[in-house]
């Protein structure tokens, strides 16, 4: 016992007292920073203003067009969309991105062009000359009536991939056709907006009290919680890997296996590892509480934290028992992963596996945040290497029952028991393997001889 | 032999790795006190044999007794055990690598860093303690590691090829050391292919070859049960009555005298006789013991 508290002292001081571990803690909040805040800020660096022809023969789309297309008018829209978007319980990233771009798109500049007694193609020609020559960068061709089966309406771009401008373009487009035809077919446009004014939607999810709560907290919440479960099991699993291999590499086992148990050695290289994981964790919850705690004694943003989800300290225990046990799991499997290889960089191609497991899993919490009850919610939140992230992400989005936490809780524990027992196995042999990596064929004689 | 005095009893080892026998039925005593030197051409399996003494690896057949017990996690504190190939972390502090390897070894605290600073400038390692790994030569590396072995005063001390690699001011500094341990009447295993520190060093020898025992017993015993048919000569004249078969097996010409091997049965006695006989002017005679090196040739390549 001395001994395996001598090998988490050493394996814990040597993962909390490098440079890594404090920049690693400073720099993941940040880099999440960055991760919210970066699309919207590249979003908005968009926009040069569009320089724009049209053609309209009939002279009775454009004035219209260039109504719908003013910057007032765009902003308008964006910030109806983004109000929206608020209490949109899940929008795919797509439409999110282009909402928030919305807000920020610059607008349009209308080029006179003049087109007497010309042949269409002719227009088209110099339109398109116009174009090569960087003189403007769209033009519209509106067909001369409107109503025609065959009807097209030609808009040919230079930033045909700017699906921002494009999708403003054309929506203002259908809606000045749209009151067009109003007007053609004599109905008013302002009774029918009246008619067709949308519902006061008003959704929010509810706990298992039946207390009403606000989702789109819970979502960045979850969200954030499943990303550092990830982020920190797959650092933490390859800083196993990394010691594992070291003692291996320089020959160390060799002296380490003559002082004390292999069982030992590794569970205390486990343990310790699991120990400075868990005090980074810490450092996060802890800074975490006293910023929202400090912001939260300002009046103003009391509104910032109406959506919040409420996160009680039981959650935290759980939060943290999650943790480790998708540590465990990680862990014994990248020191099994170490204790094969010769080297870290073999050690890489190795862990990729794993890594694609955890990903998976990661992927999995957003299927949990949309709907944390269905029967995929269930089950990938009690299966062993999914649990440890979709777990807590499912407790935060809606606590499941407390049997169903047992249940997973008892079958991730089952499945750490059977990895440290096969990964003890091959860590007593593969130590003392020096010169190549071993093949799976042998690393499972290994298991079964030892 | 008194019980008492036995450090060491391997009885029938065996070890297999899937077909291959690396130690095949191995019965030897290290009695307490003494230099054993444990020898054999590379690959005969003493690595695998030092591995099962010091209880990495646990033997197929057979037992390891040491200091009177079964093998136990709580004997492995009192064996210093230096491995051939060996290492230190990299970027780790010197003090706090030897820290824990003591701490594996039951020692701890300010005892453990007593000793450390002891050693560290016994080893002229002082002004090193806080420097990392990568900021030593190899040969410094070399006496951290030793000092590793040693830190927490084992009884038993297992050397595996501990000079490799080491300048020669060294050797002789870490020599000192094996003698000063000799002295306290601790036991020492000294593994090596190297059979003229071998002879300067050690009492009694094993010498292993293809996984099984050769040669063991005092170094002295079996020099003299070779010793009884080398002759080094020097002499003028007599050629002829080297070249006869019944009395001369082989003559092997070094700078100024000539090393006889003598035929089976044949008298030095006789020889000498016939020498001076011949009208030859002897004037050296002398019976000589083999070499550990010639024993060893002779045993392995037999």
């Amino acid at each position: 016992m001395k001994k395996f508290l001598a090998v988490v002292k050493h394996e814990y001081k040597k993962v909390v007292l490098k440079w890594s571990f404090l920049i690693g803690t400073l720099l993941l909040p940040f880099l999440a920073a960055c991760f919210a805040v970066i699309p919207a800020v590249i979003f908005s660096l968009e926009g040069e203003p569009t320089r724009i022809v049209i053609v309209d023969s009939s002279r009775r789309i454009e004035p219209r067009l260039r109504e719908n297309l003013s910057t007032e008018k765009i902003m308008e829209k964006g910030r109806k969309a983004a109000n929206e978007s608020l209490s949109d319980l899940s929008p795919s990233q797509e439409e999110q991105m282009k909402r928030g771009a919305g807000q920020f798109v610059k607008g349009f500049v209308f080029v006179n062009h003049g087109v007497q007694n010309q042949t269409p193609e002719n227009i088209r020609a110099e339109l398109t000359e116009r174009i090569i020559r960087d003189e403007i960068d769209a033009y519209l061709f509106v067909p001369p009536d409107i109503d025609a089966a065959d009807a097209k309406f030609e808009f040919r771009s230079r930033k045909g991939s700017d699906f921002v401008t494009s999708d403003t373009f054309r929506d203002a487009l259908n809606e000045a056709v749209r009151s067009q035809r109003l007007a053609d077919a004599n109905i008013s446009e302002t009774v029918l907006k009246d008619l067709s004014r949308p519902v006061n939607f008003d959704a929010k999810g509810m706990d298992e009290k039946g207390e009403e709560k606000d989702s789109t907290g819970t979502f960045i919440a979850s969200f954030i919680i499943g990303l550092m479960i990830y982020i920190t099991l797959a650092i933490y699993g390859q800083t196993i890997m990394g010691a594992v291999v070291e003692e291996k590499e320089t020959r160390i086992a060799e002296i380490l296996f003559s002082s004390a148990r292999p069982f030992e050695l590794m569970m205390g290289k486990l343990v310790g590892v699991g120990l400075a994981g868990l005090t980074q964790l810490a450092i996060w919850v802890v800074s975490a509480t006293a910023i929202i705690a400090v912001l939260a004694l300002q009046v103003d943003s009391a509104q910032l934290f109406a959506s919040a989800p409420t996160i009680t300290p039981l959650m935290i225990v759980y939060f943290l028992i999650f943790f480790l046990l998708g540590f465990f799991i990680y862990a014994s499997i990248f020191a099994l992963i170490g204790a094969m290889v010769t080297t870290v960089q073999e050690g890489g191609q190795f862990a990729f596996p794993p890594i694609m497991i955890l990903l998976v899993g990661f992927y999995l919490s957003f299927a949990v945040i949309r709907d944390p009850n269905s029967s995929l919610s269930f089950w990938v939140s009690i299966a062993p290497f999914f649990a440890p992230i979709t777990m807590p992400v499912r407790i935060l989005a809606e606590t499941p029952p407390f049997w169903q936490i047992a249940l997973s809780i008892f079958i991730n524990a089952v499945a750490i028991a059977g990895l440290i027992w096969l990964a003890s196995r091959v860590y007593r042999v593969g130590m003392l393997m020096y010169g190549k990596r071993a093949t799976l064929p042998e690393v499972w004689k290994w298991i079964r001889q030892s | 032999m008194n019980e008492k005095n036995v450090t060491l009893r391997v009885e029938n080892v065996s070890k297999r790795f899937g077909d291959f026998s690396a130690v095949e039925d191995l019965s030897f005593e290290v009695r307490a006190g003494r230099v054993f030197g444990f020898l054999g051409p590379n690959g005969a399996g003493k690595t695998t044999t030092i591995r099962m003494i010091v209880g990495i690896t646990v033997p197929d057949e057979g037992s390891i007794e040491l200091f009177g017990s079964k093998m136990s996690s709580e004997l492995q504190n009192r064996i210093g055990y230096l491995p051939e190939e060996r290492g230190l972390y990299k970027k780790m502090k010197i003090a706090d690598q030897l820290r824990y390897f003591a701490a594996l070894k039951n020692v701890s605290g300010a005892e453990a860093d007593k000793r450390i600073d002891f050693w560290l400038d016994r080893m002229n390692l002082g002004e090193w303690k806080k420097k990392k790994t990568t900021d030593l030569s190899k040969g410094m590396q070399q006496k951290v590691q030793f000092i590793s072995t040693v830190l927490h005063n084992p009884d038993l001390l297992i050397l595996d090829e501990p000079f490799s690699g080491l300048d020669p001011i060294n050797v002789e500094f870490m020599m000192d050391v094996i003698s000063e341990f000799k002295t306290q009447d601790k036991t020492i295993i000294f593994s090596t292919h190297l059979m003229e520190t071998a002879e300067k060093l050690c009492q009694d020898i094993l010498l292993i070859n293809k996984s099984q025992k050769v040669v063991s017993g005092s170094l002295r015993e079996i020099k003299e049960s070779y010793g009884k048919n080398l002759i080094a000569l020097r002499a003028s004249g007599g050629e002829k009555v080297l070249e006869d078969k019944s009395l001369v097996a082989k003559v092997l010409e070094h700078s100024d005298e000539k090393e006889i091997h003598l035929a089976d049965g044949a008298s030095d006695q006789l020889l000498l006789r016939r020498l001076i006989e011949s009208g030859a002017v002897v004037t050296k005679f002398e019976q000589i013991e083999p070499s550990l090196n010639d024993i060893f040739i002779e045993k392995v390549q037999s």
